[in-house]
């Protein structure tokens, strides 16, 4: 793993050759949402020479009647970042994309049975879209975000500095943190972005940015990680749902037996693999293996659900960093972030992309990303069908 | 960041420290006089008798009977017990604390405007009445920007409304509440000089505890309870009586009250220099609230183009902890509905700070905050510029 101090000139060398070749100092707006890895991401850019400018997006609210906006804890705390840096800071109000791009889009895929992953949703469109246009349309050279990731966007910066097409795309590199990295999140950026796109944590381990938050003196330097989904947090996905979903009672059965073993507030509110929550007692270990949204039934088996294997995968949707579709054959892919990597084959179709797992793989609920790798870069990926 | 203990305080309307002598006052009954007030025993009996005694002294300091007071959880609940008490339209300006807005536009009512100093004009609300007119609902001191306001003369408009429902015949009551809670100790609170019917108290506000108030109400205001049970507080305002809490609020208005006169000379002194030496160094700062009504601890300056929440965040970082009269960034939407009310636009609201001074405050420490504010405000003019 990289050290700090490597970091630090990377950043610095990869300053000064581009204000050399532009005869500017790069302008970088930096998405700081409150947290202790954007923080240190606007500290080293400022460090590094950048004329860096703090941004928080403001993004969905959820209007829920009696509670404080959990946000401007957030939002308080990456200005007084920003202002400890003595940066510049910007709010970017973002609800109604966030609304229509992320939440709609989960609550949309909920109903349909299946199990979405919004802050892939949230990066696309959001962070690496409209943020990324805002970005651009105020004059900025970059934007920054704190993942734990990397790419080869200063060897494709100067090209594009210089107006000039790129020579070859920007790559998306697996972050040096094995452990923290975001990778997964990230997969299906544009190009255009990724080209524009900062990551200055890449090279670095999550106990490096948190001492370098204390060297900086920022307050948050022992905040908790954010879990989960930006606007709801994984405990409060049901009352999310239940917003826009109201319960319907249903039953749950046993697949093999076809016997109903218990009831339930909505088919909604459960996950394929899901073992915890069915309230059955009775010696039985249940997991969720089937849901039939039309009749909100869940079908349950007794047992492991590791028993239930995949061998493969049909993706859909697939979306590639380089823009087009990689060549077939051997890779790595995860199915959910902090997978180990597991060793695959990919086949390439006219609209369907499928996944062949080296060793069986736990069944991917529907509407979850199958991220593929090939060595340390990140190709893209596509949603299981 | 700075110790706590090397702080400089300047935002005692937002809350105040407990009084070490208040603490002591209060420690009793925490501790080995725990007892219930409604019990039987003797040890209960004194402790019954020390609450009594403390809504004794309540009442004295504001030259009120002892009958007329009752004790709440915070000028909140006072103010929703007073208003609840009155089912007809009720006259409140525009600039009073959320809690009485809240209750006002829960009901029939009319917001009355204040001139750009945020003061009530008597004639406003004169004209603002109507016969079905029940309350009018006027806050002594504003906690924003400090503008204290005419109480007598809004009294007598109260006052000659009643005597012409009484010579026409007609029974619809018409009183004048007063939430003071931002004015004990730095204005006169007593009752009858400010010919109010009603008056909340808060005991936070006064170096007191927490979750303590008070509504006094004259003798003939009937109220009407919001909270049932037990039948405390003459069955208006159930619940096992808060006998610490009230204790300590008892000897905090006591002292708030005796040494009044004396504060108000040591704070005036204090927050004139403060202004003096920031509109200096800043000629375009902008001194809001009544230049003479205003509460002596209370400066609420505004500087031009600044985001005053940065100033919060570099103050804090010297251990300066100020308000600021400006929304959170949070909430653009939401700015403060006093500073809309006098008129101030938005770009002047979101570059204000409000400054108030108390107990905490020294010349020494306010000198150095003036300097550390003075710097702050200056930094952000250079990165604005650069």
């Amino acid at each position: 793993m990289g050290t700090t101090e490597e970091t630090r000139n990377l950043l610095a060398t990869a300053r000064a050759r581009w204000e050399a070749a532009a005869g500017r100092t790069p302008r970088v707006l930096v998405g700081m949402s409150g947290g202790v890895d954007s923080s240190v991401t606007a500290a080293l850019l400022a460090e590094a020479g950048f004329a860096v400018t703090g941004a928080y997006m403001k993004n969905w609210i959820l209007d829920v009647p009696g509670m404080r906006c959990p946000w401007a804890d957030d939002l308080a705390d990456a200005k007084r970042v920003a202002v400890r840096l003595d940066l510049d800071f910007r709010v970017y109000d973002f609800q109604d994309v966030y609304k229509r791009a992320v939440v709609d889009y989960l609550v949309a895929e909920y109903k349909a049975g299946r199990t979405p992953n919004p802050d892939i949703m949230c990066n696309q469109d959001v962070k690496f879209g409209i943020f990324l246009d805002a970005a651009l349309d105020d004059g900025f050279d970059f934007v920054a975000t704190g993942h734990y990731a990397r790419s080869t966007v200063w060897e494709t910066a100067n090209a594009l500095m210089a107006g000039a097409p790129a020579a070859e795309p920007t790559r998306l590199l697996k972050a040096a943190d094995a452990r923290k990295d975001q990778t997964f999140f990230l997969y299906r950026m544009q190009q255009r972005a990724l080209a524009r796109t900062l990551f200055p944590l890449g090279g670095l381990a999550k106990t490096d940015v948190r001492a370098l938050a204390e060297d900086f003196g920022l307050a948050n330097a022992r905040k908790a990680d954010s879990q989960g989904i930006c606007f709801v947090g994984e405990a409060g996905i049901r009352d999310f749902l239940s917003l826009y979903v109201p319960p319907a009672p249903g039953a749950i059965v046993d697949e093999d037996t076809g016997d109903v073993v218990g009831y339930h507030d909505g088919a909604i509110n459960f996950t394929i693999g899901q073992r915890k929550g069915l309230g059955i007692g009775g010696g039985a270990r249940y997991y969720v293996c089937r849901k039939d949204m039309d009749a909100n039934t869940v079908y349950v088996r007794d047992g492991e659900p590791s028993a239930h294997r995949a061998e493969g995968l049909v993706l859909e949707d697939p979306a590639w960093l380089e823009g087009g579709a990689p060549t077939g054959g051997a890779c790595q892919v995860r199915t959910h972030h902090g997978e180990v990597l597991c060793d695959a084959s990919l086949s390439v179709g006219e609209d369907a992309l499928r996944i062949d797992f080296a060793h069986p793989h736990d069944a991917v609920a529907p509407g979850q990303s199958c991220v593929i790798y090939r060595g340390d870069e990140c190709l893209g990926g596509g949603i299981v069908a | 960041m700075t110790s706590e203990r090397d702080f400089i305080y300047l935002d005692h309307a937002a809350a105040t420290p407990l009084d070490a002598r208040v603490r002591e006052a209060m420690a009793p009954y925490e501790s080995e006089l725990f007892f219930n007030p409604s019990s039987p025993y003797a040890p209960a009996v004194a402790v019954r008798r020390a609450y009594e005694q403390a809504r004794a002294d309540l009442a004295h300091a504001i030259g009120g009977k002892p009958a007329e007071v009752v004790i709440t959880a915070g000028a909140t609940e006072s103010i929703n017990l007073a208003f609840g008490s009155f089912a007809g339209h009720v006259v409140v300006p525009e600039i009073e604390h959320a809690s009485v807005l809240a209750c006002a536009a829960a009901r029939d009512h009319t917001f009355v405007r204040v001139n750009k100093h945020g003061l009530v004009s008597p004639d406003d609300i004169a004209a603002a009445i109507r016969p079905d007119t029940e309350l009018v609902s006027v806050g002594l001191a504003n906690n924003e920007i400090g503008t204290v306001q005419p109480l007598r003369a809004i009294s007598e408009v109260v006052r000659a409304e009643r005597a012409r429902r009484l010579r026409d015949g007609i029974t619809i009551p018409i009183v004048l509440h007063t939430d003071a809670s931002q004015g004990a100790g730095q204005v006169n609170t007593d009752t009858a000089t400010l010919g109010v019917d009603l008056m909340t108290l808060n005991a936070a506000k006064i170096y007191g505890p927490k979750q303590v108030g008070l509504l006094w109400a004259h003798r003939d205001v009937r109220l009407k309870p919001r909270v049932l049970g037990g039948g405390q507080e003459r069955g208006l305002r159930s619940g096992t009586e808060n006998v610490a809490g009230t204790v300590g609020f008892a000897r905090a208005l006591t002292l708030a009250v005796a040494d009044r006169k004396r504060e108000v000379e040591r704070l005036a002194g204090l927050r004139n220099a403060l202004q003096r030496e920031l509109c200096a160094a800043f000629p375009q700062a902008v001194v809001s609230g009544h230049k003479r009504h205003r509460l002596p601890g209370s400066l609420h300056i505004a500087f031009p183009g600044i985001d005053a929440e940065r100033i919060v965040f570099k103050l804090e970082d010297v251990g300066v902890l100020v308000g600021t009269g400006a929304a959170c960034a949070a909430n653009k939407d939401t700015r403060s509905h006093v500073l809309t009310a006098i008129g101030m636009p938005p770009e002047l609201a979101d570059g204000s700070l409000r400054l108030t001074l108390g107990h905490l405050s020294t010349e020494e420490n306010t000198a150095r905050a003036a300097r550390l504010i003075i710097e702050a405000v200056r930094g952000e003019y250079e990165r604005m510029a650069r």
